[in-house]
């Protein structure tokens, strides 16, 4: 009996080291944030002198035009990134997946972008969009066109295009890993059949890529929500707060208003919005992958 | 012999001499402590830490600085603070740091320290300190809880303190023969009529990006042209006739200032004036240095300082920083004798002479500083007028700061009108101040 409880015990034993890490490492912070989103916080304050508020913090954040302009502008810049990214990024690599000489230097050079550290980013920008000195307007006003107010009247799509131009080699070198992967055999088939390079594309190697593209694109798309850095450094969320996302909200709500309560609250909406997105994400994928199944045993069955 | 018997007398002198000084020495039972002090990466404090040295040579007191960029500074210093047992002995601190600070009963009352003989100095001579920044940056408790009053008391002295004065270009000034302004009438007048004069050059540049840059750049008009935030019953007036004059007089800035002044920080601002593309600067006296500067400059020996021009009355900034001892700072006593040494004539004339803002009266007047920095007599006229008042320092402000930055930097790139939004600021400042509890006795 003995030996049969702790043989039965035994898989708990091995799974229980990582188990315990697991709990401390990310449920812990996770429970002090919701815990702390209960409360009335400041960061003077140790979590136990402060005064428990219930939903309040919740409630609050949900009835304040500022998060909810800021939420629209993550949503708006998340979006469209995501889509810009996901198009030019898989449109490069369908475009370099051949032999060409020197390919092995040309995609080390299309990923360089996405290894500079985000601050400096956010600078080299900030310098190429300043509206007297900076590249852009420089270049603009010596073909003879007026200069453009970058981080003033077009701030997002700004920010939109910096965030666009640093992680498109992301989508790149996964979509390019997927492109190299596919079954050389399918595209034989098709071609023996006479298919275009068109019809190659979009009936075989997109369909074929579209579980990694949609990995890919959902991890972006988290990754898009959470940017702080580099629109932090160039427009610090202004002019308004037409490029304020979530992220630097609730990085100015904790240091500069304070709230340590609201922030850990905008925090959870933020994570239940992902949380969301992600389920949605699996659910469409499971979706497609029962009806590729059924669609494969209809065949069979024929 | 004679020789030998001078250099012995001349021994027994000097060995007397050091015993009488060791035996004076208000800072033997510390010598040999360390300090830990936590100081912003700012031009004053670069400054402090010339002088440094020269404590440690004076009292055996050691020195060990933690340097961090400002907004970094206060986020760890909160941290640090909240501890059973903290890191730091010393502390500067932001200006709107010290409502944080008392209120959570973070700093000691400097009382116990300026009582005791065996470390307050009798010549420290206090009413020598500039007495607006002394209310702004070192007193709570008083006149609406953090200004001047009977029942307020000290927790901190200002060190690194600023105001704000009218830098112009002297070269451009004479060439057209302007005038320089003195009201805001004529402030705004030039700064429009610059761009006319001299194409390709704004007129004034001043911070106008969203948020705290707006907010202080419209903080800076507020005062010198009657305006509040609040009236005395925590009632916001910000959206009174003063207050839309004051955003009026931003926009009118920005518009006649250098392209894309809309999006400036004080970087930038600051940027444009040394690179010569403005010819008006309105700030921070914290710039003088790096006019001054060949290598940052292009502007060295042009320019001319005034005083802030004057609305229906004088009031420049007072900001910068001061310097406190935390509540849980393990060596406070040696701690106050630096601060005390730090803020001293002497210590005041010492950072003053390696370009730092010296805080006293005295030190501005001197004739050393001023062969050294020939701006400082226009500096310590402008303090003289420093307003301790220009903007609430209450715990709540930085939300309502961050509401009227952003607001404003609407009206500046979207077109918002001034009124509806001030008075929408207006709205939304009550009600933080009413959730704060600062309507408890209406």
């Amino acid at each position: 009996m003995r030996a049969q409880t702790l043989n039965r015990a035994t898989p708990y034993m091995f799974m229980a080291p990582a188990a315990i890490i697991m709990a401390i490492a990310l449920l812990y912070p996770l429970g002090y944030m919701i815990y702390g989103s209960f409360r009335d916080w400041n960061p003077s304050q140790s979590i136990g002198e402060s005064e428990f508020v219930g939903l309040k913090n919740y409630i609050t954040l949900f009835f304040d035009p500022a998060f909810r302009e800021s939420l629209s502008v993550t949503l708006t810049f998340a979006f469209a990134v995501v889509v810009a990214e996901m198009v030019i990024g898989v449109g490069l690599a369908l475009l370099l997946d051949r032999n060409i000489r020197g390919m092995s230097v040309l995609r080390t050079l299309f990923i360089l972008p996405m290894m500079i550290a985000p601050v400096v980013v956010g600078l080299m920008w900030r310098y190429m969009y300043h509206p007297t000195v900076g590249t852009f307007n420089t270049t603009l006003k010596s073909w003879g066109f007026d200069g453009i107010d970058w981080l003033g009247q077009n701030a997002l799509l700004s920010v939109i295009i910096a965030d666009v131009w640093q992680w498109t080699p992301f989508i790149f070198i996964l979509a390019l890993a997927a492109l190299q992967s596919l079954p050389r055999s399918a595209l034989e088939a098709a071609r023996i059949d006479g298919a275009t390079a068109w019809q190659q594309i979009i009936h075989i190697k997109l369909p074929l890529m579209m579980p990694v593209l949609i990995v890919t694109g959902l991890l972006r798309l988290i990754d898009a929500f959470k940017v702080l850095e580099v629109i932090l450094v160039m427009t610090e969320g202004g002019p308004g707060l037409s490029t304020e996302i979530v992220a630097l909200r609730i990085s100015r709500t904790a240091t500069e208003f304070r709230e340590l309560g609201v922030a850990a609250a905008m925090s959870n909406y933020l994570l239940m919005l992902l949380l969301l997105l992600t389920v949605a994400m699996f659910a469409i994928t499971r979706l497609q992958e029962a009806r590729a199944q059924r669609a494969a045993r209809q065949i069979q069955e024929d | 012999m004679l020789k030998v018997l001078r250099q012995a007398s001349l021994g027994v002198v000097s060995a007397l001499a050091l015993t009488t000084a060791a035996l004076a020495n208000p800072y033997e039972e510390y010598a040999g402590e360390t300090l830990i002090v936590n100081f912003p990466a700012h031009p004053h404090f670069d400054a402090v830490m010339k002088i440094l040295p020269e404590f440690t040579k004076e009292t055996g007191i050691e020195v060990e600085v933690d340097q961090l960029p400002y907004l970094k500074m206060r986020e760890r210093q909160t941290l640090e603070l909240a501890q059973d047992e903290g890191e730091y002995d010393l502390i500067a601190y932001v200006v709107f740091s010290k409502a944080d600070y008392v209120y959570a009963d973070q700093l000691e009352n400097l009382a116990r320290y300026f009582m005791n003989p065996k470390l307050a100095d009798p010549a420290y001579d206090a009413d020598d300190l500039i007495d607006g920044y002394v209310y702004n940056i070192g007193f709570a408790g008083g006149n609406k809880g953090y200004l001047e009053g009977k029942t307020g008391s000290l927790f901190g002295i200002p060190y690194g303190s600023e105001t704000s004065v009218l830098g112009y270009r002297k070269d451009i000034f004479d060439k057209h023969g302007l005038k320089v302004p003195e009201t805001y009438e004529e402030l705004l007048e030039i700064a429009c009529k610059i761009p006319e004069l001299e194409p390709g050059m704004g007129g004034l540049s001043s911070r106008a990006a969203s948020g705290h840059h707006a907010s202080h750049a419209f903080l800076l008009h507020l005062a010198p042209l009657g305006g509040r935030i609040f009236d005395d019953q925590w009632n916001p007036i910000v959206n009174n006739e003063a207050g839309v004059q004051a955003a009026n007089a931003l926009k009118t800035i920005v518009e006649c200032g250098p392209e894309g002044a809309a999006s400036f920080g004080f970087g930038e601002a600051l940027g444009s004036f040394l690179n010569g593309d403005t010819a008006m600067f309105l700030d921070t006296t914290v710039v003088a240095g790096q006019i001054n500067d060949p290598a940052k400059s292009q502007v060295v020996g042009k320019v001319g300082w005034a005083m802030h021009p004057m609305g229906v009355r004088r009031g420049s900034q007072t900001g910068g920083f001061g310097i406190g001892i935390p509540k849980n700072a393990e060596n406070k006593e040696a701690a106050f004798l630096l601060m005390q040494w730090l803020t001293s004539k002497h210590g005041d004339k010492l950072v003053a002479m390696q370009g730092g803002n010296p805080s006293r009266f005295s030190t501005h007047a001197d004739p050393d500083v001023n062969e050294k920095f020939p701006h400082m007599a226009t500096f310590g006229e402008a303090l003289k007028h420093a307003d301790p008042d220009w903007r609430p320092i209450i715990p709540v402000w930085g939300k309502i700061n961050a509401d009227l930055g952003t607001t404003l930097s609407k009206v500046l790139t979207e077109d918002l009108d001034v009124q509806e939004a001030l008075d929408g600021v207006a709205e939304r400042t009550k009600a933080v101040m009413d959730e704060a509890g600062y309507y408890t006795w209406q």
